[in-house]
């Protein structure tokens, strides 16, 4: 075999190497889109099938009517009974007032919850990401265990202990009783998180600060912070959508003071059958600011729990 | 109480442990003292108001919430005076450890207490204390043990959710097109509450009759498409919707990971030669270990209490194939108001997971150690 | 009335609307009262017709569901009997807490707007806490257990007197309170002793409650389907089957039949558990069985041995076990709410058991599937009844045993004792309590969508409903099967002791597993009895055995 033949055929194999390569990434491309749409048609249609059920009558719902005026006329029916449909939205409406007020019960207390747990999570889990500590026998991979623990019991059990301890300490039925008790739930998902967070962001910037004469803290504030601030970001959103439709312990610990959302999602069923409509239109609306917050603070998630890019 | 001595591998090393003037130290201790005292009087002050040993009092347990709260301040105020730099790194972890003592430790305790009497809520004599016979009989308790077993298998499911979780994951971070629109949609199922879904899906989507899942069943050729019908089919339904659920919550853990995915290795994985198969199970995977452990911990935490959709969709059925420890716990606890028992089977449940979790852990540590 | 049987009933009028006619109805009984024989009482008697009548026209007929500005103006319309028993103003100050049930966005919000009216003559604020019907009992129980009892005035279902009551925990009606509801009014299963506890007066009714039978009449007035009965050698005509034996058989005849192309299936079975509320269905097809009319028992004997494992019950087990294999595929995961709203009103099967529920919402347009061909009866009977003491299966003279199961007896409205100390308040819940309960105010709840069923003889009466604009056949129908019921003889009425939901729950459990055979129908009572026993010694044998024999009245 001569050089010439020997270059011709390698060159030949580059061409068909190009062509494969170009072939394999178009069906790369393919591939890929196609899943994203796949999956993008299994998150969405259930909540789509939720939305359009607002708007449909019994009869819509129990022949399973899909697209709007093609094959139902929507009407306000959830909306109505709820009284925000166009038509009621200026009568006087005890469903309306029962339903902002618990709207504003939720968003108070989950917003309250989720950042009393960013604040003090997220300094746990700077400290044990960077510090030794010794805690009795405890070290700081048990310390991690022991909030992540608290986690585990289900809350049906627990909320009966917790009714006997907020009657002692009259929190029964507060927002401010709620709050600290969606703190505890949502704490070891926010510690754990921002644990991961912390440990990505290099230590040496920390180091320099400190040779330069900063304490922990002010490199905490200074140095550190702004880098996790997006992860904290983030892990408020799951602590936030956690507390939001948290139904066990409000069913049991609210009254009428501090009443949340879920515990009306679920009123919307009982011996008498269901109302599709207003479960729907119940649940929409429940999940509205959750998608408000998370179509604003979505980059931040994303930046956020990627801190150990910053290289 | 706590203690910063011991130092370890990445982190901050002895910078700031300076000797701290004895006055400071003083004033510190004296500081705590005097705020465990407050505690400790106001605490008395009431019990013996409740047992009537004297005459005077508060009227309910707040004034010890508030001394708590003061005393938990001069306890952080008082490290940081008497230990100096020390202080100042245990004030990073005192709080959440305060805070979460003070509120489990009444509840746990309890709840242990509870779980050893007879507590039916209906009945006339309350709580009679009956050491460990709701241990014997929980051994006795088929339910129970069918839904440990049922818990296993829907555990087991977690892994196929990280698997999906982990390609889709994949999927939003290569380099697409209307990004954002796929990531804000891929997070939306995890926002729905679980009431709401168990009705607008498991009852009204995958409904037997009229629900679009059926009908697309149906055209696809399964003739009648029950959901919930035969025990596996109803695990599977399940399952799926659960998924549904908490798939986003895993997938954005591991997108984060990947993000942060240090770029030079991958690239220089592609010099190497690598394809893409190969690249991901020798660089990406590895790397991403600790994220996933931490998704997958978490996952199975949620998992263990599910709950709520197998109470709304199929009530533990059919004939117990599909319940959960959680929803039988439900029924004996709420629908049956037998709350000792509820709360030591709860106990136990705790145990065996805390147990089942620090070998998971330890085993996963290792190996992560070792593939990092 | 429930939501689904007043949209029913208003889309048939729809029609056939026929208002003149009813304005006419009216008329006339306006007439009739002027002109009756007692000339004395004529003007009052008249007055209180036409209240009536006008009431009914609250939003009227065909207008669709009531709102907030009607439950009010019906709260003002019916205050006069308040104001006969308080001074305007006279509970200036007052605050109370109303406990009761969000179930569908009902019952307590139509509660607050009855008593707007109420508190605004009276001078009283009313807090209101609102509860998912899941969460009812656990939380009312865990209040009890906890004393943390933080209202002064709960809606609550009959069933939970034994927890309640049979702990000192209501406040016994005061005279002038049964005075201003009249009680005589009431069907006669809910007074005394059903009406009372341990011969005191605590609940004041606000619905009554009972499975009635509900069939479809085009399949049983088929000819082709009569003609394939005849063909097949069943027995007798092909009609309404009227005892359990006929509902088997017509149950196995209509499985792969079909009626206008759709496919038939005959009873619907709720196999799947529903927080306890799943046993009634069990219970509404072993009366016939196990309430013999010579026994006041049928659950419990009078010693709280669980009759669950007799002869009786198992038979019923065994009806369902023998009848599910010809229900739809799905319906081992079919709990009551499926049966009724996702079943038999968008046209699966022919027959149910319910409470006063089945009519549809969803039937009331054009695509509706069964349309208004649902006729109403009490529930089936059986031709032979178990009697506990011989243990043998009697056959009566008079024809198949009947025994309407009267589930859940129905909400009422109770006081807490925590109001007794305290004159002024304890007058004011129960005058609240008393207003809602009131003769008048119960005739529109039980017309229009409220939750609540009719519970008094006066709402009976078919001329009103007529003269409300409603259509005399149908109602006719539908208020017989439950006067009937409420009414029979020998009505099944459930026992209200301590726990009984926890009997229910622990009992739809084993059965559940009954029904996935696991076991066989004999063998699962006999767990369901064990266990039940285990719940009797927990609470304290003694004690329910003497609140049992209490709520029989014994």
């Amino acid at each position: 075999m001569t050089a010439q033949t020997a270059n011709d055929t390698l060159s030949a194999a580059r061409g068909t190497d190009m062509r494969r390569v170009r072939l394999q990434l178009l069906s790369v491309r393919v591939f890929i889109y196609s899943a994203l749409i796949v999956w993008a048609f299994v998150a969405l249609f259930p909540i789509y099938w939720t939305v359009t059920t607002s708007f449909k009558t019994a009869v819509d719902v129990t022949q399973g009517h899909l697209i709007p005026w093609v094959d139902f006329i929507p009407s306000w029916k959830g909306w109505r009974s709820l009284g925000l449909s166009p038509d009621t939205i200026f009568q006087t409406s005890t469903v309306r007032i029962e339903f902002l007020k618990r709207f504003a019960n939720s968003t108070i207390v989950s917003v309250g919850a989720s950042a009393l747990a960013i604040v003090i999570g997220s300094l746990a889990a700077y400290g044990l990401s960077r510090f030794p500590y010794k805690f009795g026998p405890l070290r700081n991979k048990d310390i991690s265990f022991f909030f992540v623990s608290q986690l585990i019991l289900p809350p049906v059990v627990l909320a009966l202990p917790f009714l006997v301890l907020y009657k002692g300490l009259a929190l029964l039925d507060t927002r401010i009783g709620l709050t600290l008790l969606y703190t505890l739930m949502v704490l070891p998902i926010v510690i754990w998180i921002m644990r991961d967070q912390f440990m990505k962001i290099p230590i040496e910037l920390e180091e320099a600060a400190m040779v330069d004469g900063a304490t922990v803290w002010v490199a905490f504030l200074r140095i550190v912070m702004p880098l996790a601030l997006p992860g904290m970001v983030a892990a408020f959103i799951l602590a936030l959508v956690l507390a939001w439709n948290e139904y066990f312990f409000a069913a049991l610990l609210t009254s009428t003071n501090a009443t949340t959302l879920p515990v009306m999602v679920a009123s919307q069923t009982g011996s008498q059958g269901i109302n599709w409509w207003s479960m729907a239109a119940l649940s929409a609306a429940s999940i509205a600011p959750l998608v408000l917050v998370g179509l604003f603070l979505e980059r931040f998630i994303i930046q956020g729990l990627m801190t150990g890019a910053v290289k | 109480m706590v203690d910063t001595s011991g130092m370890s591998g990445h982190q901050i090393h002895g910078a700031g442990l300076e000797h701290v003037a004895e006055g400071r130290r003083k004033a510190g201790r004296l500081l705590m003292r005097a705020a465990s005292a407050l505690l400790i009087i106001v605490l008395l002050i009431h019990v013996l108001n409740l047992t009537g040993v004297i005459g005077f009092g508060f009227e309910n347990w707040r004034p010890i919430l508030f001394a708590y709260v003061l005393w938990s301040v001069a306890l952080c105020v008082g490290q940081v005076f008497t230990r100096g730099e020390l202080g100042y790194r245990a004030l990073f972890v005192l709080p959440a450890v305060l805070f979460t003592v003070a509120m489990v430790i009444f509840p746990t305790l309890f709840g242990l207490y509870v779980g050893l009497t007879d507590w039916n809520l209906s009945s006339f004599d309350g709580r009679k204390f009956n050491g460990l016979d709701n241990f014997r009989t929980m051994f006795q308790d088929a339910f129970y043990w069918n839904a440990l077993r049922n818990m296993v298998i829907f555990v087991l499911a977690v892994l196929i959710e990280y698997g999906i979780a982990f390609m889709l994951a994949l999927l939003l971070s290569a380099q697409i097109r209307a990004r954002k629109f796929f990531r804000v949609v891929f997070l939306l199922p995890f926002m729905l509450s679980p009431v709401a879904v168990s009705w607008m899906i498991g009852k009204s989507l995958l409904e037997f009759r009229f629900g679009p899942a059926a009908t697309f069943a149906r055209f696809l050729g399964w003739e009648s498409p029950a959901f919930f019908g035969a025990p596996w089919i109803a695990r599977i339904s399940i399952t799926v919707m659960d998924a549904w659920i908490f798939i986003p919550f895993v997938m954005i853990l591991l997108l984060a990971g990947l993000q942060a995915l240090p770029r030079e290795v991958l690239e220089a994985a592609k010099v190497d030669g690598a394809n893409a198969w190969q690249s991901f199970w020798r660089i990406t995977f590895p790397l991403m270990l600790p994220v996933s452990l931490t998704a997958i911990i978490l996952r199975i935490i949620f998992k263990l209490k599910l709950a709520d959709i197998v109470i709304n969709v199929t009530a533990g059925g059919p004939g117990g194939a599909t319940d959960t420890v959680t929803s039988f716990i439900f029924r004996e606890y709420r629908d049956r108001s037998n709350v000792g028992y509820g709360s030591l089977l709860a106990m136990f449940y705790l145990v065996l997971i805390i147990i089942v979790l620090t070998l998971l852990l330890s085993f996963a540590r290792r190996r992560v150690e070792r593939v990092t | 009335m429930r939501v689904s049987d007043y949209n029913r009933i208003v889309a048939m009028q729809q029609t056939r609307r026929d208002v003149l006619k009813g304005a006419a109805g009216a008329a006339s009984v306006a007439a009739l009262g002027a002109s009756g024989a007692l000339a004395g009482f004529a003007g009052s008697a008249a007055a209180q017709e036409s209240l009536r009548v006008e009431l009914l026209r609250i939003p009227g007929i065909g207008v669709g569901s009531p709102t907030d500005a009607d439950w009010q103006k019906v709260g003002e319309m019916t205050l006069a009997p308040t104001m006969a028993n308080v001074e305007e103003g006279e509970f200036q100050g007052v605050e109370l807490t109303f406990l009761g049930l969000n179930n569908q966005n009902l019952h307590n919000f139509l509660f607050r707007g009855f008593l707007k009216p109420w508190e605004a003559y009276t001078g009283a604020r009313i807090k209101w806490i609102d509860l998912a019907q899941a969460d009812y009992n656990p939380r009312l129980q865990q209040a009890i257990a906890t004393e943390t009892v933080d209202f002064d005035i709960i809606e609550m279902g009959a069933p939970f007197e034994g927890d309640v009551t049979g702990k000192g925990l209501a406040s016994e009606m005061p005279e002038w309170v049964m005075e201003q509801i009249d009680m005589d009014d009431y069907v006669d299963y809910l007074k005394a002793p059903v009406g009372t506890w341990d011969g005191k007066t605590y609940r004041i009714s606000v619905d009554g409650d009972a499975h009635n039978f509900n069939y479809r009449t085009d399949v049983f007035a088929d000819e082709g389907l009569a003609a394939a009965w005849a063909e097949e050698g069943g027995a007798g005509e092909w009609g309404v089957p009227r005892t359990w034996q006929q509902v088997q058989a017509a149950t196995k005849f209509l499985d792969g039949k079909k009626l206008n192309g759709f496919d038939l299936h005959g009873y619907l079975d709720a196999p799947k558990p529903w927080g306890g509320f799943g046993f009634y269905f069990l219970a509404s097809r072993a009366t016939a069985y196990a309430k013999h009319p010579d026994d006041p028992a049928w659950l419990f004997d009078l010693d709280m041995t669980p009759r669950i494992n007799n002869p009786a019950w198992v038979r019923a087990i065994q009806d369902i076990i023998d009848a599910l294999p010809h229900q739809p595929a799905d319906q081992l995961n079919a709990d009551p709410g499926t049966t009724a709203f996702q079943q038999f009103l968008a046209g699966t099967g022919s027959m149910l058991a319910w409470w006063g529920d089945v009519g549809s919402n969803a039937r009331t347009s054009d695509g509706s599937v069964i349309g208004d061909v649902v006729g109403f009866d009490i529930l089936p009977g059986s031709d032979d009844v178990y009697n506990a003491s011989t243990g043998q299966w009697d056959t009566l003279a008079s024809g198949p045993n009947y025994a309407p199961n009267m589930a859940y007896i129905g909400w009422g409205i109770y006081v807490m004792a925590r109001v007794d100390s305290d004159p002024v308040k304890h007058k004011a819940a129960w005058s609240a309590a008393a207003h809602l309960g009131g003769k008048d105010l119960s005739l529109w709840a039980s017309a229009y969508p409220s939750g609540f069923q009719p519970y008094r003889n006066s709402h009976f009466n078919i001329d009103e409903w007529t003269a409300g604009g409603y259509d005399g056949d149908f109602i006719g129908n539908y208020l017989a099967s439950q006067t009937n019921s409420y009414n029979h003889p020998n009505a099944a009425i459930e026992p209200r002791i301590p726990g009984i939901f926890q009997y229910y729950s622990v009992a739809e459990d084993e059965l559940a597993r009954i029904f996935a055979g696991e076991f066989g129908a004999q063998d699962g009572a006999d767990r369901i009895a064990a266990a039940w026993d285990r719940i009797t010694d927990q609470i304290g044998r003694e004690r329910q055995v003497a609140l049992y024999r209490a709520s029989l009245g014994l």
